[in-house]
């Protein structure tokens, strides 16, 4: 089976993940019931000239995947993957305030045209000069993970480096907007994230970059080896069974899995069948988690998958993730299991290589 | 891996009907779909002519049977045109084979939430439209309302979202993992994008005149189409029947302007010449292209030198549909692909409208009649913003 290996990686999140030596040791808490992203100084990745248009899910693409290819070395990529849920909000956002505030009128065209979902894909192939493939997913809590299923296939076909990445941004109306729609954990919960009994998340934002090679070099950090989405599973139950068929896939059991890291989101209702499955994954694996660092959003798998590559790096789990009491004696197997309002669920496996 | 890859259900819903058998009249009789606006609000809705659907929301909601409120244009259309695909192929998604759905939108939900922005932070009633806002809704709408869907994903790649979709759909089929997906885009109209295409300088005032030497824009359409696609084991198990074969297909980018097609058209040049290597033939052997034609200055020169470079001075019969439907942005790629598999099953080239003289540079001449001819391959061409290019090439089943 096709597997993705890892060269590098880049990630500006609520943490100061942009910083490659952190790893979860000074913890950034929520601002109230949201988190920001950490936004680096962008000058040193993304040229003036440009910099000056480019709205924030545009400089965060940009300078994530940017990390990333520095990393690992490479001037070209045979393809760019882009993931997103709202895609460039900001500019949406300005544009659509612009035409409400001024009856349709006086109008430029900067945020309209810096609003379509795929910008941050096709600034990186202007930049890159890339004349590849360029695709953009934007399915709520499967955007990222379309990214990941398209660049396997895209190996098979014979594709050799690709560039994907999951881009997120907020703005203070959106957040007000949803504070109002009671979509956030109303107060301070001293629950941890797994074991929450209210509803509400903790919105989010964050980018996290990748540069996937189809065979192995001394680059490597780690390997992708297999992803699948679930749409509407109707139980804890049928979540597990399609577990077992996944692992199995790969001739692996739950009992390989040195870490599991699950995506509670701190709203009891997405988080139901979550807890239900916690167990079963406890008794054979260690369960961890990261949504309470990275908050949630469309993409936060992909802050996952930065979490699992460095897990798998550093062969240590972080205390601040961790669920489980045990510690892992190793870390060779990494099993992501993501849900997104209780609808999109993704199983990804990450291995060390 | 591979398997061959047919299309075996149409459905679509544009200005030119609610349909396909209506959609067909339109075509046949050269009767375009654009005119003045009606349902838009918009200050300019006198000024410019659009490709609307000719329902309202209310009569929508009666063709969809559901009343659910969270319900907004994109998804009522996108639910009729891929209902209709489903039917016409006469698939079972109750019959255990797995079925995907993968859609295509760059508007989603904004034209509901462009009418209630600014009273939500005012006001509790229509705070629920931020949950419908985003691309992935409508798709998951589609997916419930033909039931027992294995997998769906949603893309957004500006004018050309509809042609990858069709693409990841054939390519997830080739891989063994899907055996079946309901593939397509939808846009309905916004003021959102009226708006930014005003801005931008590129919408006639006019009917568009694709390839002429005089166009001077693009007009706005609205529309959703979905086609169903099948795997040949999948196919050949219930002994359906395949409409199209889908033999080739590219995504390319021509990264040289976040709007602007480069002049030579680099990106549609390498585009078409990936579709045709990967379907084996040769550009003489295409029978007609359904060109992306938009009407703007830009693309249809871009879009003509591409066009030479690829078959010189052998230029296959060519026309652009979009004098009848508008630009329907997501949508404009499944569009025409059902547009262009009713070419090939009718034998029948839809003319390209409103064109009288030649651009100057290039000297290409559409069709501008209805032509009544055998085609056995069509290519089918979507360009984007973002530099997004792909093309499309069907083949007679």
């Amino acid at each position: 089976m096709t597997k993705a290996y890892i060269n590098g990686i880049g990630c500006i999140s609520p943490q100061n993940s942009i910083d490659s030596e952190w790893f979860f040791d000074a913890i950034n808490p929520a601002k109230g019931d949201y988190f920001d992203a950490i936004e680096p100084s962008y000058k040193e990745f993304i040229a003036p000239n440009l910099l000056r248009r480019m709205g924030r899910a545009i400089k965060m693409g940009v300078a994530a995947g940017n990390i990333a290819i520095q990393q690992a070395g490479i001037e070209k990529v045979d393809a760019i993957i882009t993931g997103t849920g709202l895609g460039c909000f900001e500019d949406s956002e300005r544009f659509l305030l612009a035409i409400l505030n001024n009856d349709e009128q006086f109008l430029t065209p900067t945020s309209f045209i810096q609003s379509t979902h795929n910008t941050v894909g096709s600034q990186i192939a202007l930049i890159m000069k890339c004349h590849d493939y360029n695709f953009t997913y934007v399915h709520r809590g499967f955007s990222f993970e379309s990214t990941i299923q398209d660049a396997l296939m895209l190996f098979e076909e014979g594709k050799e480096t690709i560039l994907v990445g999951g881009i997120e941004e907020h703005t203070p109306n959106f957040v007000v907007l949803n504070r109002r729609a009671h979509k956030f954990q109303e107060l301070p919960s001293d629950k941890p994230i797994w074991k929450s009994t209210t509803p509400g998340i903790q919105m989010s934002e964050g980018t996290a970059f990748f540069v996937l090679n189809k065979t192995k070099t001394e680059k490597s950090l780690a390997s992708i080896d297999g992803i699948q989405t679930l749409y509407k599973p109707k139980t804890s139950a049928d979540i597990l069974n399609k577990l077992h068929s996944f692992l199995k896939l790969h001739n692996l059991t739950l009992a390989d899995i040195d870490v599991t890291l699950m995506g509670f989101s701190d709203d009891v209702n997405f988080d139901q069948k979550l807890q239900e499955l916690l167990p079963s994954i406890e008794k054979e694996s260690i369960a961890a988690c990261y949504k309470n660092v990275c908050g949630e959003y469309h993409t936060a798998s992909a802050f996952a998958m930065w979490t699992a590559t460095k897990l798998i790096e550093k062969q240590k789990l972080p205390k601040v993730l961790a669920i489980s009491d045990k510690a892992p004696s190793k870390i060779k197997h990494v099993l992501i299991i993501n849900q997104y309002l209780g609808i999109n669920y993704s199983f990804t496996l990450l291995s060390q290589c | 891996m591979s398997q061959r890859v047919y299309i075996t259900g149409l459905g679509m819903i544009s200005a030119i009907g609610n349909n396909v058998p209506e959609s067909f009249l339109s075509l046949s009789q050269s009767k375009t779909g654009i005119g003045k606006i009606n349902h838009l609000t918009t200050r300019y809705k006198d000024e410019f002519l659009a490709g609307e659907i000719k329902l309202s929301n209310t009569d929508l909601a009666d063709l969809v049977k559901d009343n659910n409120p969270a319900l907004n244009r994109n998804s009522y259309i996108a639910m009729l045109a891929a209902k209709e695909a489903v039917i016409n192929s006469g698939i079972d998604t109750n019959d255990g084979l797995r079925t995907g759905v993968i859609s295509s939108t760059t508007i989603a939900g904004m034209g509901k939430t462009e009418l209630y922005y600014k009273e939500m932070f005012e006001k509790d009633d229509h705070l629920n439209v931020l949950d419908t806002h985003d691309c992935g809704d409508s798709t998951e709408r589609i997916a419930d309302y033909l039931g027992n869907v294995d997998y769906v994903t949603t893309i957004s790649t500006a004018c050309s979202s509809a042609a990858n979709a069709i693409m990841l759909g054939c390519r997830m089929i080739k891989h063994g993992q899907l055996d079946r997906v309901v593939v397509g885009g939808v846009d309905a109209l916004s003021k959102f994008t009226f708006n930014g295409f005003n801005t931008l300088m590129i919408l006639d005032r006019e009917w568009c005149k694709p390839f002429d030497e005089n166009r001077k824009g693009l007009n706005l359409g609205e529309g959703a189409a979905f086609v169903v696609i099948e795997g040949e084991n999948a196919l050949n198990l219930r002994k359906g029947k395949a409409l199209a074969e889908v033999v080739g297909y590219a995504n390319t980018n021509d990264a040289y302007h976040q709007t602007a097609s480069s002049p030579e058209g680099y990106g549609a040049t390498l585009a078409i010449q990936q579709a045709l290597t990967m379907s084996g033939l040769t550009p003489s052997q295409i029978d007609y292209i359904n060109m992306h034609g938009t009407g703007t200055p830009n693309n249809d020169l871009s879009e003509s030198f591409a066009t030479k470079a690829i078959f010189g001075n052998q230029v296959p019969k060519f026309s652009s549909t979009k004098a009848f439907t508008g630009h329907t942005l997501a949508a404009a790629a499944s569009i025409e692909t059902v547009i262009s598999v009713l070419s090939l099953q009718n034998s029948m080239i839809f003319p390209n409208l409103n064109f009288t003289t030649a651009i100057a540079e290039t000297g290409l001449v559409p069709e501008t009649t209805l032509v009544n001819t055998p085609l056995n391959t069509i290519l089918s061409n979507s360009f984007g913003f973002g530099g997004n290019c792909s093309s499309l090439i069907f083949k007679k089943a």
